[in-house]
């Protein structure tokens, strides 16, 4: 009896964790036409289970990155690069955003004419666990990122500076001089 | 001291062999050689239970394979932990480069707005 209902709660836990991601599956009928496809999905025990293997002299990330997922539920990542442009439309992302509709609020949303670039960054408000999901379309690439749980959104931009990017340093007011 | 000579004394008597020993013996020794055992006798000898080495072979066995599940399963683990540990870095990275790069574009867009 016990073990019968320790299988309904595990059942009934996972399909709420399950529940609070995104359904990206509207994306798959994107892989034939993108000339590289990259997916990621970790949800609750492969990603305890990744974060028990980074130990903290492998990187100087390793300790950070342990310490950002110690409270998320799940990471799912879809990025998909195209050889021409307008090799998908709005359509092709319409139902990732009627997911984003409810529960979720756009705390940034930015439209680039010069380049193409559109990215929106979503956190949720509805559910007891927060989340993230962040949208970047592109004019040849497309990536949609899907964090479950509670996430600390400078530290992960750190760690998204380092790869490549430079940290963007924010002048500050130099103080006056103050004449003798 | 006396009892005990008397003990060996007795115990190590000469006494006579039975009537005919001498006999038998000069006739198994000119009789014909023993066969050589063929080699199923060989493989019989081999397979003949209990001798010592098939003990400890079994005591052996019975360690060395349970470990040697122990070591391939945990080995299986480690080399899903490593390839768990890889997508989670790299969708660390990917998430982080983009909230990244839109910050840098808000950024810009607000020093471009002071500037005009």
């Amino acid at each position: 009896m016990k073990i019968l209902r320790s299988i309904t709660f595990c059942i009934l836990v996972g399909a709420a964790s399950y529940g609070q991601a995104l359904d990206l599956k509207h994306l798959d009928k994107l892989a034939d036409r993108a000339s590289n496809k990259v997916e990621v999905t970790l949800d609750g025990s492969v990603l305890k289970m990744a974060a028990k293997f980074l130990s903290d002299d492998d990187d100087p990330d390793s300790a950070k990155i342990k310490k950002l997922v110690g409270g998320l539920k799940g990471i799912y990542v879809k990025t998909f690069e195209f050889e021409k442009e307008g090799a998908y439309s709005d359509s092709d992302i319409a139902g990732i955003r009627k997911q984003l509709e409810s529960g979720w609020s756009r705390i940034v949303g930015i439209q680039s004419k010069k380049d193409g670039d559109n990215a929106e960054i979503y956190l949720k408000t509805g559910g007891p666990d927060g989340g993230l999901a962040i949208l970047c379309a592109g004019a040849k690439e497309l990536t949609i990122v899907n964090i479950v749980g509670k996430i600390d959104l400078d530290q992960l931009s750190e760690l998204g500076g380092n790869m490549g990017v430079p940290k963007i340093e924010v002048e500050k007011p130099k103080p006056p001089k103050k004449d003798d | 001291m006396s009892y005990l000579e008397d003990d060996l004394k007795m115990a190590l008597r000469r006494t006579e062999p039975p009537e005919g020993f001498a006999d038998r013996v000069l006739a198994r020794a000119n009789g014909p050689a023993p066969a050589e055992p063929s080699w199923w006798e060989y493989l019989l000898v081999l397979v003949r239970p209990p001798r010592v080495q098939w003990v400890a072979l079994s005591l052996i066995l019975s360690v060395m394979i349970p470990a040697a599940g122990v070591y391939r399963k945990e080995r299986q683990e480690r080399a899903e932990g490593e390839r768990a540990k890889e997508q989670l870095v790299f969708a660390v990275h990917v998430a982080g480069n983009k909230l990244h790069r839109v910050q840098q574009k808000v950024l810009e867009m607000g020093r471009m707005d002071t500037r005009l």
